[in-house]
């Protein structure tokens, strides 16, 4: 696609990706650092991941603000206003992510205090997953690639598989020993923060889609998260 | 009940339904002038490439493009205008409710009755205001005093005009601001009745409020008539139309419902232009 005629308009469009690729890598950190403070049981790492969620709350007011200032002086049309839109709305996504990063990373600090249950192998596995599938909607935006977003669109199951194999883990801790429960719990939100952060790349893969491509994607996604109808029998 | 009244009492039992339709992207009503096929020379240069294009019923249609792409001269063909000129012919077929009106032997006086124009800059008459609107009028029909009073009221009571101009009738045209003078013509237009309008950029010469009025007008007048409107402002275009169409280099590129071309084109040329990445 040729360049704009007016170059400061195609440096704001410019500056907006940027500004959108600043806050995914800064949201995958938070995700990454989150979960490496539960699995190493490391409070100090949790505490910064806490204290850095103001700079993607900034940085969401920031787009926001710009993204206005562009819908009024530039009243763009096309795949410029599409890609205005997008990134309006991915921002959201993003500040989103980043709480629910800040959310584990807080329970992380409590579950350092209590003794270890389980194995934490999956939520390394799930963490691994929803940061390739963030990464991977982040990137088919910076690149205009509709296909990656496809991709990242598609791939939520997994997440979801290994989100269902926690809960059920967790229920079994709490079942064979009332003391697992604090633990068990917590650890239950944070799997619960994982999948909602993997349910939030897929939505921003599928505003990328659009943006990109002028196309919806249709209105069911492949998913796997069964936990919803889950039910717990006490042990007879 | 004449044919007319009938259609301002349906129209305003339902407000225009198939306008708010449109506008969201979905029917666009039957054509009114169907293009098939159409080539247009001026002498040996090809300045229309084989356009197919519906203009439907009692709906704005926009189109948009380049200098030079053919969008005026598609207008020009439309009211057979090129006709006063040797050298310019046009093959092909414009059907005016069927009715293929570029062939031989069509009574032009009776066409662009039916099918009225207004340009670019504002043309009042240096006549009366009462005179510009009556002396189109007396071309077509021959009416009584009173008869004609009516007429002049109703165009420009239809063209928002009329509470500004009521009581300065038989002063000059001259003496209006350009946005009235715009009005004028518009009314001027409407005044012989005609089924179709086309605006050739008539809001280029305005300032931006007389530009919304005109606009404003446009989207009132389409209740009654077909509209066609040519513009170099691609927001008036979002603004006004029901269906854009985009040319480029004597082709018709693409055409959509409004809302689809100016948030998703199909075509990568279109996608160019309306975003100001053109050349």
């Amino acid at each position: 696609m040729a360049e704009h005629t007016v170059r400061s308009y195609a440096d704001e469009l410019r500056r907006l990706r940027d500004m959108i690729a600043r806050m995914g890598g800064l949201a995958e950190r938070q995700v990454a650092d989150a979960v490496a403070s539960l699995i190493r049981r490391d409070t100090d790492l949790a505490t910064e991941v806490v204290g850095r969620d103001t700079a993607i709350d900034a940085l969401e007011r920031e787009v926001e603000n710009f993204c206005i200032r562009i819908l009024a002086l530039r009243q763009p049309v096309g795949q410029d206003l599409r890609l205005v839109i997008a990134c309006l709305k991915i921002s959201h996504g993003l500040e989103r992510i980043g709480d629910y990063a800040r959310n584990a990373a807080k329970r992380s600090i409590v579950l350092a205090q209590q003794p270890a249950i389980g194995s934490l192998n999956g939520f390394n596995r799930m963490a691994i997953l929803v940061q390739e599938n963030l990464k991977g909607a982040i990137d088919a935006l910076v690149n205009d690639d509709a296909n990656r977003a496809d991709e990242v669109w598609a791939a939520d199951e997994p997440v979801d598989q290994v989100y269902n194999g926690i809960f059920r883990e967790m229920l079994t801790f709490m079942m064979e020993d009332p003391r697992n429960i604090t633990a068990a719990t917590h650890l239950l939100f944070v799997a619960k923060n994982l999948e909602r952060i993997g349910d939030h790349a897929t939505n921003i893969a599928e505003t990328v889609h659009y943006a990109v491509s002028g196309e919806n994607l249709p209105e069911d996604r492949p998913k796997g998260d069964g936990s919803a109808y889950a039910v717990v029998r006490p042990p007879v | 009940m004449s044919d007319q009244a009938m259609d301002d009492k349906t129209a305003a039992a339902r407000p225009n339904i198939n306008a708010m339709q449109a506008r969201s992207g979905a029917a666009l009503n039957e054509a009114k002038l169907a293009i098939k096929g159409l080539d247009f020379f001026y002498g040996t240069n090809k300045a229309l490439k084989g356009i197919h294009l519906d203009i439907p019923a009692r709906q704005v249609t926009g189109m948009i493009g380049p200098s030079g792409c053919g969008k005026s001269t598609l207008l020009r063909v439309l009211n057979r205008m090129y006709s006063l000129y040797p050298g310019q012919r046009a093959e092909g077929q414009v059907l005016l409710d069927g009715q293929n009106i570029i062939e031989d032997g069509v009574d032009l006086n009776a066409l662009r009755s039916k099918i009225g124009m207004v340009f670019q800059k504002p043309t009042p008459f240096p006549m009366t205001i009462y005179e510009n609107i009556a002396f189109g009028v007396r071309l077509h029909e021959r009416l009584s005093k009173s008869q004609m009073d009516e007429r002049v009221e109703w165009a420009l009571t239809r063209a928002a005009l009329w509470t500004e101009a009521k009581d300065r009738l038989n002063t000059s045209a001259m003496g209006l601001s350009g946005g009235q003078q715009q009005r004028l013509c518009i009314a001027r237009t409407i005044a012989v009745r005609p089924e179709v309008i086309l605006f050739d950029e008539p809001t280029s010469a305005l300032d931006p409020i007389s530009t919304l009025k005109i606009e404003e007008l446009i989207d009132e007048l389409k209740r009654d008539f077909t509209i066609a409107i040519v513009t170099h402002n691609m927001q008036q275009a979002a603004r006004c139309a029901d269906q854009v169409a985009f040319f480029y280099l004597g082709e018709l590129i693409e055409v959509a419902p409004a809302a689809q071309l100016f948030t998703a084109p199909k075509h990568a040329k279109t996608q160019e232009y309306i975003t100001g990445r053109f050349g």
